[in-house]
């Protein structure tokens, strides 16, 4: 065969491109990492006003730990909004009182930490390892919202920024072009070298566009945060209080509810990584599968769960065993039949052979009998249970090749039925708490979504195979509910919507724009335009002036339309409409929801510096002020955007 | 031949020991150092609320004086109260923690008796010094807290076996906790 060099003076080319701009890309890592912090002399006094959470970002080379979180919870103690109690020696015992349940005052990510614990609260108390997800999806959203939350703050102070700022975004993004115009020539190349000519070059067009976007994505993506000269010196300032408090021994062997002597001592310390128990006994994140709070029955207590794995009979039908049953009898008959004797037993050498091996080929007829009837009274006798959903993961997939990835059609569902028919493994007889067990039911991947952990279900299912036939809710879970809330009540920042918001929006960066797009294109398009829902005398009455929409102003962005609304004599911008559809309007409201609310607008309103913005059902209507317009009374704005949203479909 | 290989490997059995206790030495050494400087640490910072005590207590009795300055009894059991615990500074914590309280037994009969002056509760500088004596006040309880609690690892670690080995060559001693006396260590009063 024969190899051409100027294939890998090709390669060369292109993968220079990339090694280029991967160079310049750790050179702007390199640049924006956070620098070292020198700490101030070691001290008893705080270190400012920051809360905890911040705090530790500040102490933790501005990186969000699992401390933020734990120093939140213990700082709402530390301030008599919760108490925590230990009753006896062992700190994982402590539960948390809720002492204010209409607190005030609270930033939005103590807010979203009060809200879990009051949410999952019974009786206003919940065991503090209670605290823990069941849901692998939930415990990364609550982080996620939570961390974003902590970053506006610590921004808002002057604390931090972003690690990469959008112009170096930018010129990443313009960075780009380079390994994709090198690719682009080398398939350009290529193509001269295999055919001698070309005419169509869109294959390296297609190809540069590709890459650029490729690459663009990567300059945008979320790097973190890095230091600020003030954050610099609050950061020094607390690390003399970690020195400190590091000092004392038996300071990190402090339980959280020694927080009602130490009070907001404990959070600081758990802020700066000073504690040990605490930390180690406060979790916020996902649980233990094995050891699952309920609160199934009005009273919180811990269940043991056992997930059955070894027989194979687990989970399966009834048809299948039963064909499995009577294939393993036919077999033992074919076998008779072929020998056709019993074997029979002589106390010599050859009998035990003839013994044994009689015996293996009665295993089948063993087998096929003991299925059979277990399958038969399994059929006969399905048990139905009341209980909560404490755990679901995936037990068996069909195993996925090269192409497709394996799909699961089984989960394991554990249910606490408060000893009802837990697979004869009930209550154990004690009255200790601890004696709670449970064994994870089969349930069809067809079914298990109905329901959710923390929902009391109604379940169907045949004891012998663990498999659930019939699931319905009986109770929502207050898990379900929580999540919900939260995800409707916590602000979100640039971070995790404004690539693909703001740029849709009139801002961001190019590489966020270009990503935007992309995706708004593949979402869907726009339904309703603009001028569909306000008038131009509509809104000249609001601005004051004559206005004319803007024609040259392309109508859609993918599900966003636009409309710009210019004065009549002097052609200026004054306002930028914008109507959002589906899941961009929903990123749009997110975002914007920590805003001044204006009630009785759509369902939701928000107003901000220069923008307000509405929605009705899944449609938003966006308005930005420009120029003039900005000056302009903001009830005027407010009947603009009511007007427009009453419109909405 | 056969001996010596049995009294080398005796010999490495003892360096091997000698070794290991030298490194525990050292260590535990070490330990009681940094707690012994903790506790140094601790007690620093005690005092420095307590200096900033002291230096309130001259202003808040002239602002006093200006208004109730006949109510001479109380005021020169301040001062006196002041002036002995400023003697004492150095003279360890048992001592220090009583002239404290005595001092502070005497505060708080100077903000009894400012209740009965109405121009004497409104006064600014009165409340900006009272609201200043309150914040250090809380300072030096956290203090204390901090305080007893080095002294606390360190006492634990002075008295236990094999730690007070060291400890005793060191020269590391138990230390007197800085204990609250007289109206602090009262009892609280639950009214329902």
């Amino acid at each position: 065969m024969h190899f051409d060099p100027a294939i890998l003076a090709e390669v060369a080319l292109g993968a220079g491109g990339v090694a280029i701009w991967f160079a310049v890309y750790g050179v702007a890592l390199f640049l924006t990492r956070p620098a070292d912090v020198q700490p101030a002399p070691s001290t008893q006094d705080f270190g400012g006003e920051e809360p905890p959470a911040v705090v530790s970002l500040l102490t933790n080379r501005w990186e969000i730990t699992e401390d933020a979180a734990e120093s939140t919870l213990l700082d709402l103690a530390a301030r008599r909004h919760l108490e925590f109690r230990q009753p006896a020696n062992d700190p994982m015992q402590t539960t948390i009182h809720i002492r204010d349940a209409a607190v005030t005052g609270l930033n939005p990510y103590e807010s979203m930490i009060f809200e879990r614990v009051k949410g999952l609260a019974v009786n206003g108390m919940v065991p503090l390892t209670a605290l823990t997800f069941r849901d692998e999806n939930q415990a990364s959203r609550f982080a996620s919202r939570l961390h974003a939350a902590i970053v506006d703050d610590a921004r808002a102070r002057g604390l931090s920024r972003r690690r990469f700022s959008t112009p170096l975004v930018s010129a990443l993004a313009a960075a780009g072009l380079i390994p994709a115009l090198a690719i682009s020539a080398a398939i350009a190349l290529d193509m001269v070298r295999r055919h001698k000519f070309a005419e169509d070059w869109t294959g390296a067009g297609i190809a540069a566009l590709f890459v650029w976007a490729i690459f663009s994505g990567i300059a945008g993506k979320k790097r973190g945060e890095r230091d600020t000269a003030l954050g610099q010196q609050v950061a020094s300032r607390w690390l003399g209080l970690q020195s400190y408090l590091r000092g004392d021994e038996s300071f990190a062997n402090l339980p959280p509810s020694a927080v009602a002597v130490w009070d907001r001592y404990l959070s600081y310390g758990d802020a700066v990584g000073a504690t040990r128990v605490c930390s180690a006994v406060i979790d916020l994140g996902m649980g233990n599968r094995k050891r699952v709070w309920s609160h199934f029955g009005g009273a919180w207590h811990r269940v043991k769960v056992r997930y059955p794995r070894f027989w194979r009979r687990y989970g399966q039908k009834a048809v299948p065993l039963f064909v499995k049953a009577i294939l393993a009898l036919a077999f033992s008959i074919l076998v008779y039949k072929g020998s056709n004797r019993l074997p029979t037993f002589s106390n010599t050498v050859s009998g035990y052979v003839g013994l044994a091996v009689g015996l293996l080929f009665l295993s089948p007829l063993f087998y096929g009998i003991y299925t059979l009837v277990f399958a038969i009274i399994d059929v006969a006798t399905p048990v139905k249970i009341t209980g909560e959903v404490l755990w679901t993961e995936v037990w068996k997939s069909s195993g996925g090749g090269e192409n497709s990835p394996p799909r699961p059609w089984l989960y394991h569902f554990a249910v606490d039925s408060g000893g009802v028919h837990a697979g004869g493994m009930g209550r154990g007889g004690g009255s200790s708490a601890h004696d709670d067990r449970t064994v994870a039911w089969g349930c069809p991947s067809q079914i298990v979504h109905r329901a959710s952990v923390g929902d009391v279900v109604t379940l169907t299912a045949r004891r012998w195979t663990r498999r659930i036939l019939t699931l319905e809710i009986v109770e929502r879970g207050r898990e379900r509910a929580l999540a919900a809330a939260t995800a409707s009540a916590s602000p979100a920042t640039a971070e995790d919507t404004g690539n693909i918001v703001l740029s849709a929006f009139g801002g961001g960066h190019p590489a966020g724009a270009f990503a935007a797009q992309a995706l708004a294109v593949a979402l869907q398009t726009p339904e309703i335009a603009p001028t569909q829902l306000m008038s131009v005398e509509e809104v000249g009455r609001a601005i004051g002036v004559p206005v004319v929409a803007d024609g040259r102003r392309p109508a859609a962005v993918g599900p966003i339309s636009v409309e710009a609304y210019l004065s009549a004599n002097g052609g200026r911008r004054l306002i930028l409409a914008s109507v959002a559809t589906g899941t961009a309007a929903d990123l749009a409201m997110r975002m914007r929801r920590r805003f001044q609310p204006l009630p009785g607008i759509g369902d939701e309103a928000f107003a901000g510096e220069n923008w307000a913005i509405g929605r009705r059902g899944r449609n938003v209507v966006m308005l930005q002020l420009h120029g003039d317009a900005k000056r302009i009374d903001p009830r005027n704005v407010y009947w603009l955007l009511s007007t427009a949203v009453s419109r909405l479909p | 031949m056969r001996l010596m290989t049995g009294l080398l490997i005796a010999l490495g059995v003892i360096v091997l020991i000698v070794v290991i206790l030298l490194v525990w030495a050292i260590a535990t050494y070490n330990r009681l150092v940094r707690l012994r400087n903790q506790v140094e640490s601790s007690w620093a910072q005690i005092d420095v609320q307590l200096k900033r005590r002291h230096s309130l207590i001259p202003n808040l009795v002239e602002t006093v004086k200006g208004y109730a300055a006949h109510e001479r009894g109380t005021l020169e059991a301040v001062i006196n109260a002041r002036n002995m615990a400023v003697q004492v500074g150095s003279a360890g914590p048992a001592q220090q923690a009583e002239v404290e309280g005595v001092l502070t037994q005497a505060l708080g009969r100077l903000f009894a008796l400012a209740e009965a002056y109405p121009n004497l509760k409104a006064n600014e500088n009165f409340i900006a010094l009272q609201n200043e004596l309150g914040n250090t006040e809380n300072k030096i309880a956290y203090a204390r807290q901090f305080y007893n609690s080095a002294i606390q690892t360190l006492n634990n670690a002075a008295q236990s076996f094999p730690t007070n080995l060291i400890a005793g060559m060191a020269g590391v001693h138990p230390r007197p906790y800085f204990e609250a006396v007289g109206a602090e260590r009262d009892d609280v009063n639950v009214r329902f």
